[in-house]
C-alpha cells in the first residue's frame, strides 16, 4: 500500500469536507475480510481516516453518483473509471460542477474474491494505456510508470474464427448458468435507464423465465444497449457469481465500433457514442 | 449406531441409487462446484468447500411451469406440472439442509404449494457434515452447526477418505445399501466457529427499524439479486404467463426483494423507494418478520452472501453494528 | 375441476362485461364448476386473483354480494398488460379466478353505528358491497354517508346504481369530482375537503376510506381534526401481490402480509405497523 498516496487521498477528502465543497466523497475501504476493498461513502471529515488505496480497489464507483444526483460528491477513480465520467457528462446524466474528481494514477488491479488476493493482474489492466485518469480535479500521487501490453483482440478474433454453431453452443452454455441477478447491469455506469427493457411487459423483451434462450436474449441486448458506449471498466464480469465471460462480449462490440467508427468510449466528454448520433454526411451507398 | 462405509462403498452405493433416482449432486462447472443432477457417479465432486448456489434449486427451481393452458375447442383445461421421479440430493452441507427445513415453513403452510410438497416427500437428503470451516462460516450463530443432523435423512462425515454413515431417519435408512459394517470409532470433532451476536439483535429490531443505519448501509448496495439467489433460505418469486407459439404457461421465477419494481403496483405507488428502505426490508424479513410468522431466524450462516456481494455488505458485521447501535441507543 | 394446488385457478367464464367509466369495467364471472361455485363463499373486503391466460394474474376486490347468485362481480381498471387482457375479454371467454383471500370488513362491529364511506376513484370498489350490505340489512345501521369523489364526472365510479344509493332510507350520496365539465352542476372539490365540509360526527361512527394513496392520507387528516379515534377508521390496503397465499413474500407492510393479514386493516392496527405503507 502506497501510504503517501493514501494520505494525500484522505487529505484532500478530509478538506473538501470540511470547507464544505463537497457533501460526501465516495472512495474505497477496507472489506470485511482485512484484505479485499469495498466502496465507503465518508461524509464527515473523520469519515475519511478510513479511505484506502490498493491493488484491490476494482469498484467503479462512478455509478454511485447517479445515486446522488443534484449533490456535490467527490469520487475517487483510477483511469478506467474517469472513462465513464465523460460517458456519463457526455449523456447528461451529471453535472460536471457536481462532481469533484479526486484521480488516481492506477498500478493495476488484481483478481480478488472476497478473503481472496491473487497477484494475476486482472485482464483488463494488462492491456491498458492509461496512465492517469482521462478527466479529474485534484490527481492523487502524479502519473504512473508501467508496463503495457498492447490490446490486440486475439481472444476475440479467436473466437471469430469459430464457426456460428460453435459459437452458439458456447454462449448457450455459459447463459445456460446465467441466473439473471442483474449484477452486471446493476455495477455497469452505462445502464442506468429508469425501467429496464428486462423489465418491461410491454413490449416483452425478456420476460422472467430463467432459462438459456431467455438469458441469451437478456446479455445479448444489454450488450447492443453499451456497444460504443461500453468503457470498458469488466466491472460486469467480476461481479457475475457464475463467473459467465462477458468481457468476450463486450470487448467485441468495443473491437467491432473501433473499427467501423474508429471511436472508443469515455476518452473526450464532447464526443458523442456512434449510436446516438447522425450525421448528414455519413451516407449509405446502394447498389442499383 | 453409525456406520462406515469406504469411499468405494459409497461410490458403488451413489451408483445404484442412479438406477432408480434422480442424484442432484456436487460438480465441477467451470472453475465453480454446483448443484446439479448426474448421469454419472464420475462426475460427483466429493472435495469442495461449499457450493455456487444452494441446492434451494430443487425445490424451488429458478424458473418452473406451474401449469400449462390447453384450449381444445374453446374449452379451456389447466394441465399442472407432475413430479416424475424420486430424487435423492446428495453431499449438501447441514447449512443447505436447514436451508431447506426453512423454506418449508412458508411453502407447506396451508394452503401447502402441490408441487415444493411433492418434490420435498419424494427427496431424500443425505448431506455431508463439514471438517473444516470457511471463513465466511456462521452456522452455529443461525441455529445451526457443522454436525448438524436435523435436516437430513442420512448424514456422512468424512474420517480419512472414508466415511460415518448416521442414518437419521427412516426414510435415510431405507436408502443405506446392504451390508454396511458398525463404525465404533470416534466420531471428529466439528471445527469451531466465531459466533455473530444474533439473538440480542434479533430482540431488538423493531426498536432499530427506523435507524439511519438502513440508509447508510445501502450507499453502497447494488440492489442485485446475488445475496438472495446464492442464499439458502431467500425464497421469493414472481409468477406471471408465458406465451409462447399457442403454448401458454403459468412461470414461476426466482425474484428478490432487491428488484427494482417488487413492491411497485400498476397504479404507480411504491411503498419502498428509497435505497435504505429496499435493502432494510431483506434483513427485516430474514431476521425478524421471518422469526415472527415462523419462529426461526431466516438465515442459516452459510456465508455465500458474504462471499459474493460485490460490494461487502456482510450480515455478521451487520448484525455486529446493529448490537453497537443497540447499545449506543440504551446508553451503555 | 379442483385444484390440487392452490396456484391452479379455478375456471370461470366471463358472462357480462359493463363499461362504468372510461378505463373502469365491471365484469361478472360465474365459476365454471358448480360445486366450486356453490361453495365459494367470501365476506365483502375480501379479494381474488383473476388470471388472464396468457397474460398473468392480478388481485381485485370481490365487489359483488356473497350470496348473490348471479355471478361474481369484479371492477378492473385498465391499468398494465393483465388488466387489459381483461377488459378485452368477451362474453363467454374462460378466465381463471383464485380466492377468496384476505380478511374482510368486521360489519358485525358496525352494528347500530353511523357509518361513513369514503371513495375515490377505484377506492369505490371494495366499498360497493358494504355500502350494498348496509342498504340489504338497513335496519342493523343508522345513518350511511357515502363520499364519492373522481377526477371527472365521468370518472366516477358505479354510476348506475346512485339511483338506488340517494334512495336509500337514512342514507346519503355526495358526490365530488375534482375537474367539473360543461355538464356538471355539483361539487368540484377534493374529498378531503367534502369530508372537512360536511364534518361527520365521530359519534358512535365508523369511517371506511379507500382511493389512491394521497387521498386517503389527507382524508385521514381531516378525520383526526374531526376528532376520529384511530379505531373507527378503517381502510384497505393496496400492494403488489403475486400469490395471494403470503408465500411469495411480496406484499408485505413490515410484518403484516396484505394478502392474509389484510387487506383491510384499522388506523389503529396500521399505526403500529413497523413500516409505514
Amino acid at each position: 500500500m502506497d501510504k503517501e498516496l493514501i494520505q494525500q487521498i484522505r487529505d484532500k477528502a478530509r478538506n473538501l469536507l470540511k470547507e464544505g465543497t463537497v457533501e460526501g466523497v465516495i472512495g474505497y475501504e477496507r472489506a470485511s475480510d482485512d484484505l479485499t476493498s469495498r466502496p465507503l461513502f465518508a461524509y464527515s471529515p473523520s469519515d475519511t481516516e478510513r479511505l484506502i488505496f490498493d491493488e484491490t480497489c476494482a469498484h467503479n464507483l462512478v455509478k454511485y453518483l447517479l445515486d446522488k444526483k443534484g449533490k456535490k460528491i467527490a469520487v475517487v477513480v483510477k483511469p478506467c473509471d474517469s472513462r465513464a465520467i465523460n460517458l456519463l457528462l457526455n449523456e447528461g446524466q451529471i453535472e460536471r460542477d457536481n462532481v469533484f474528481i479526486i484521480g488516481v494514477g492506477c498500478p493495476g488491479m488484481v483478481e480478488t474474491n472476497w478473503n481472496h488476493k491473487s497477484e494475476t493482474l486482472q485482464a483488463k489492466c494488462r492491456t491498458c494505456q492509461l496512465f492517469k485518469p482521462v478527466v479529474y480535479d485534484f490527481l492523487a500521487g502524479g502519473e504512473i510508470e508501467r508496463q503495457a501490453e498492447e490490446e490486440t483482440y486475439s481472444d476475440i478474433t479467436e473466437e471469430e474464427a469459430k464457426s456460428v454453431a460453435t459459437r452458439r453452443e458456447f454462449w448457450l452454455e455459459q447463459f445456460g448458468r446465467c441466473i439473471r441477478c442483474y449484477a452486471c447491469r446493476q455495477v455497469c455506469p452505462g445502464c442506468y435507464c429508469p425501467v429496464c427493457f428486462a423489465e418491461r411487459l410491454d413490449p416483452l423483451w425478456v420476460g422472467i423465465r430463467i432459462a438459456p434462450e431467455e438469458n441469451d436474449m437478456w446479455q445479448t441486448i444489454r450488450s447492443f444497449h453499451l456497444a460504443g458506449r461500453c468503457i470498458g471498466c469488466n466491472e460486469c464480469e467480476r461481479v457475475c457469481p457464475v463467473d459467465i465471460p462477458l468481457s468476450l462480449l463486450n470487448r467485441k462490440l468495443e473491437k467491432d465500433v473501433k473499427e467501423l467508427f474508429a471511436f472508443q468510449a469515455g476518452l473526450d466528454p464532447e464526443e458523442p457514442p456512434p449510436f446516438a448520433t447522425f450525421k448528414k454526411e455519413e451516407v449509405m451507398e446502394f447498389e442499383k | 449406531m453409525n456406520l462406515f462405509a469406504s469411499k468405494d462403498d459409497l461410490i458403488r452405493w451413489l451408483g445404484s441409487l442412479l438406477k432408480e433416482h434422480i442424484v442432484i449432486a456436487p460438480v465441477r462447472v467451470q472453475e465453480q462446484t454446483t448443484f446439479q443432477p448426474i448421469s454419472r457417479v464420475e462426475e460427483v465432486v466429493f472435495d469442495f468447500n461449499n457450493t455456487a448456489l444452494s441446492p434451494k434449486g430443487w425445490f424451488l427451481p429458478p424458473t418452473e411451469t406451474l401449469f400449462s393452458v390447453q384450449r381444445d375447442d374453446g374449452k379451456v383445461e389447466l394441465v399442472p406440472t407432475k413430479v416424475e421421479r424420486d430424487a435423492v440430493i446428495f453431499g449438501l452441507h447441514p447449512c443447505d439442509a436447514r436451508g431447506i427445513a426453512l423454506m418449508d415453513s412458508p411453502f407447506l403452510q396451508e394452503p401447502s404449494d402441490a408441487l415444493y410438497r411433492e418434490r420435498r416427500s419424494r427427496t431424500a437428503l443425505i448431506g455431508l457434515a463439514c471438517r473444516q470451516a470457511q471463513p465466511e462460516c456462521f452456522c452455529t450463530s443461525m441455529g445451526s452447526a457443522p454436525d448438524d443432523p436435523s435436516n437430513v435423512d442420512i448424514l456422512l462425515t468424512e474420517v480419512e477418505d472414508d466415511y460415518i454413515v448416521q442414518a437419521v431417519t427412516e426414510k435415510g435408512k431405507a436408502l443405506l445399501p446392504k451390508g454396511l459394517a458398525e463404525y465404533k470409532g470416534k466420531v471428529p470433532a466439528p471445527p469451531k466457529l466465531e459466533t455473530v451476536p444474533t439473538k440480542e439483535v434479533i430482540s431488538a429490531m423493531r426498536e432499530l427499524f427506523n435507524d439511519p443505519y438502513w440508509e447508510q448501509l445501502a450507499d453502497r448496495c447494488l440492489h442485485c439479486n446475488i445475496c438472495a439467489y446464492v442464499c439458502p433460505t431467500c425464497y421469493c418469486f414472481d409468477m406471471r404467463d408465458y406465451a409462447d407459439k399457442g403454448k401458454v404457461e403459468r412461470v414461476r421465477s426466482w425474484e428478490s426483494c432487491q428488484s427494482p419494481g417488487f413492491s411497485l403496483t400498476a397504479g404507480g405507488y411504491d411503498p419502498r423507494t428509497t435505497k435504505g428502505e429496499r435493502l432494510r426490508q431483506r434483513f427485516y424479513h430474514k431476521l425478524f418478520y421471518f422469526p415472527e410468522q415462523f419462529q426461526d431466524v431466516a438465515c442459516v450462516g452459510c456465508g455465500r452472501c458474504v462471499r459474493d456481494c460485490p460490494v461487502n455488505i456482510d450480515i455478521r458485521e451487520v448484525i455486529s453494528n446493529l448490537k453497537q447501535v443497540m447499545e449506543a441507543k440504551s446508553g451503555s | 375441476m379442483g385444484p390440487e394446488s392452490p396456484f391452479t385457478p379455478y375456471l370461470a367464464t366471463l358472462k357480462t362485461a359493463t363499461q362504468l367509466t372510461p378505463d373502469i369495467k365491471l365484469l361478472s364471472v360465474e365459476l365454471e364448476d358448480p360445486d366450486i361455485k356453490a361453495s365459494f363463499d367470501y365476506k365483502p373486503g375480501q379479494f381474488a386473483l383473476l388470471s388472464a391466460f396468457g397474460e398473468g394474474e392480478a388481485p381485485f376486490g370481490i365487489v359483488s354480494l356473497p350470496l348473490q347468485r348471479d355471478g361474481l362481480e369484479f371492477a378492473v381498471r385498465r391499468i398494465g398488460t393483465v388488466t387489459r387482457a381483461l377488459q378485452e375479454l368477451e362474453p363467454g371467454d374462460t378466465l381463471g379466478v383464485r380466492g377468496p383471500f384476505g380478511n374482510y370488513f368486521p360489519l358485525e362491529d358496525y352494528v347500530g353505528k353511523n357509518v361513513i364511506v369514503i371513495g375515490g376513484g377505484i377506492g369505490m370498489a371494495p366499498l360497493r358491497p358494504v355500502i350494498n350490505r348496509i342498504l340489504e340489512r338497513r335496519n342493523d345501521y343508522k345513518e350511511l354517508l357515502i363520499i364519492n369523489g373522481a377526477r371527472t364526472p365521468q370518472d366516477l365510479v358505479f354510476q348506475p346504481e346512485f339511483p338506488t344509493w340517494m334512495k336509500a332510507p337514512g342514507t346519503k350520496l355526495e358526490l365530488t369530482v375534482d375537474r367539473g365539465d360543461e355538464q356538471w352542476k355539483g361539487r368540484v372539490a377534493l374529498v378531503p375537503d367534502v369530508v372537512k365540509e360536511l364534518a361527520p360526527s365521530p359519534d358512535n361512527a365508523i369511517a371506511i376510506i379507500c382511493g389512491p394513496p394521497i387521498m386517503i392520507r389527507f382524508t385521514l387528516a381531516r378525520l383526526r381534526d374531526l376528532s376520529f379515534k384511530d379505531n373507527q377508521i378503517v381502510t384497505t390496503l393496496e400492494a403488489k401481490m403475486k400469490c395471494g397465499l403470503g408465500k411469495c413474500a411480496r406484499c408485505n407492510i413490515g410484518e403484516k402480509y396484505v394478502c392474509q393479514d389484510g387487506p383491510v386493516f384499522n388506523l389503529e392496527q396500521l399505526s403500529q405497523f413497523l413500516e409505514q405503507p
